[in-house]
């Protein structure tokens, strides 16, 4: 069975935070001026991926819709002087690489994904198909300016980071599993999100062929 | 501290590319005659710039239109294996890309014309392309910088493996742009120089070209195998590599273990920067003595996201050809002795390990083979 036992989990609800406003309330998660440099979604994501001590033996996913938004829409207001800085932000898995980088925390394997109606499914399969013993899971996404207009960006800033493990331990705080279903069923990230944030169970199907079945101790 | 090995084997039912020469035959074809794609154009299309060195598909311009120049030819690439079936519950398609259409988005940024945005930022773009080629829902995307090619090759090894999927398809592709070049002009490390991937000179650069690609993976059907896959992250820094070059030895390690004993020739990542020209090849000589390391970018420009579907393509030609190219534009002195300038003959070879490597210190090796 396609299983694994959450052994934590972080949240960040920025919601509709500026920048500048994260930036205030994370500092503290990162060495002294290193947000200066980070992207709303590199802190979010990097406080609560941070808060799980990534170890080089395992494997992380990594899960953002829209991927590094804000940056990509100020890398492309700095040309025709193209910024050097926004070009390396705005390249998926930046989101993820900020805190990682700032604790110089290497890995072995790192799947980064993207996309919208089957992404939190995808994740889920890559995180769950790991030999790894244990299995960092994180994604988030950053408030957009003018793509979310196009649906390119989310509209609300949010972070997440889950431990899994493939054996129980002696207190899991939840497991989820993936079921090969006939039914019809879509979860996006945000929902996927407000789930994990809210600590709520769910057995149903949430992508073309998978059910999720997530319970908490 | 490596990353683990995919275990089994899958096997490879088809795998093709696209670059300015054509598909991987025409590409292996033109490479075996040392000829390069890269050519100077001007770093930001129609608006200008240094003239730096770029690979473009034949009659395709650095500025994007509306719907993408690109579209055709990946349709008539994907042709020969795009039947109805793909993103179904049993057949998914993982799409994987460093850039998606930053082309669209950077067309649109400048010129304020709304008919880009159906094609240009990530998610619009793959569900257009997945409309274009009739995919059903099943598809997944992975984008992790010029590796992004082989995290696509080991997930889809992993369902296959795990008899989730009857087959799967991974489908790699990146388009330059003027958001691309201008952002490695930016960095400093395109400039007007043309690459010489791993030869030790003053300066190094690199140049950019058109890539697309895709494999067909199966459980029990295809000529070549993958028996082998590896990923280091390093998390040094975003531009650079740790300076002893560990991160590059600690992808090789469990590679080297599945292929001991096998007579191997390599394809290294090779852009034509310096420092990571030395560590990479470096720690191919250290890992694999006496392996020959060629790299084709010199060539092709760096295909970035595609680099390593496209090269691996390219390998398979060379491998049902019986030639190796050469390292083109590189020349003496060489990084390390097993740099080959020159094609040769890979009759007598077991395999050949096919590595990128990416922004933040990532890399990606697989072991490719004769089934």
């Amino acid at each position: 069975m396609l299983e694994r036992f959450i052994q934590n989990i972080f949240t960040d609800n920025a919601g509709t935070e500026t920048q500048a406003e994260t930036r205030e309330r994370l500092k503290g998660c990162f060495a002294p001026g290193a947000t200066r440099r980070m992207t709303q979604l590199g802190m979010v994501v990097g406080s609560v991926l941070n808060k799980l001590e990534p170890a080089p033996e395992d494997t992380l996913v990594y899960a953002s819709t829209f991927a590094e938004s804000r940056s990509l829409e100020s890398y492309l207001d700095s040309f025709p002087a193209a910024s050097p800085t926004l070009f390396q932000t705005s390249i998926h898995p930046s989101g993820a690489q900020q805190g990682l980088i700032g604790r110089q925390r290497s890995l072995g394997e790192v799947f980064s994904h993207s996309g919208v109606d089957q992404m939190p499914a995808q994740s889920l399969l890559t995180a769950l198909l790991a030999p790894a013993a244990r299995v960092l899971l994180c994604g988030g996404e950053e408030r957009g300016d003018w793509l979310v207009n196009y649906y390119s960006a989310q509209d609300r800033t949010f972070g997440y980071a889950l431990a899994l493990t493939r054996e129980a331990g002696f207190a899991p705080l939840g497991r989820l599993a993936l079921l090969p279903t006939e039914e019809a069923g879509l979860m996006k990230q945000s929902e996927w999100f407000d789930l994990l944030h809210q600590r709520r169970a769910l057995d149903g199907p949430i992508a073309l062929g998978w059910r999720l079945q997530l319970n908490w101790s | 501290m490596a990353g683990p090995v995919a275990s089994g084997t899958v096997f490879l039912k088809a795998c093709e590319c696209l670059t300015p020469f054509g598909h991987s035959a025409e590409t292996l074809a033109a490479l075996l005659r040392g000829e390069r794609a890269l050519q100077p154009r001007s770093v930001l299309g129609r608006e200008g710039g240094d003239l730096v060195p770029l690979a473009l598909l034949p009659d395709r311009a650095l500025d994007e239109t509306a719907p993408p120049s690109w579209l055709a030819p990946v349709r008539t690439l994907l042709a020969p294996v795009n039947d109805a079936g793909w993103g179904t519950a049993r057949r998914p398609v993982f799409v994987t890309s460093s850039n998606f259409g930053a082309g669209s988005l950077y067309a649109y940024r400048r010129s304020g014309d709304a008919a880009h945005m159906e094609y240009g930022a990530l998610v619009n773009c793959v569900a257009w392309l997945s409309k274009q080629l009739g995919w059903h829902e099943n598809v997944a995307i992975f984008s992790h910088a010029c590796v992004s090619a082989h995290l696509g090759l080991l997930q889809a090894s992993r369902v296959v493996q795990a008899g989730l999927a009857d087959e799967a398809l991974v489908f790699s592709f990146d388009f330059l742009s003027p958001f691309v070049s201008g952002g490695f002009n930016a960095l400093k490390i395109l400039n007007a120089d043309f690459p010489a991937p791993y030869q030790a000179r003053a300066t190094g650069s690199i140049g950019l070209g058109d890539g697309a690609g895709y494999a067909v993976l199966s459980r029990a059907k295809g000529d070549f195998t993958i028996s082998a896959q590896s990923m280091y992250n390093e998390m040094h820094h975003f531009t650079s590599n740790q300076p002893d070059g560990a991160g590059f030895e600690a992808c090789l390690a469990p590679i080297a273990a599945q292929a001991a004993g096998r007579r191997l020739w390599i394809k290294g990542h090779g852009t034509g920067t310096l420092d990571a020209g030395r560590m990479e090849s470096g720690a191919f000589a250290k890992v694999f003595p006496g392996a020959p390391l060629v790299g084709w970018k010199g060539s092709l420009g760096h295909t970035l996201g595609s680099c390593g579907m496209v090269e691996l393509a390219i390998s398979i030609a060379a491998l049902r050809d019986g030639r190796t190219p050469g390292t083109i534009g590189s020349g003496a002195p060489t990084f390390t002795a097993e740099v080959a300038l020159d094609s040769f003959a890979n009759d007598r070879y077991d395999g050949v390990i096919c590595a990128s490597n990416a922004f933040g210190g990532a890399h990606a090796a697989l072991l490719l083979s004769h089934a």
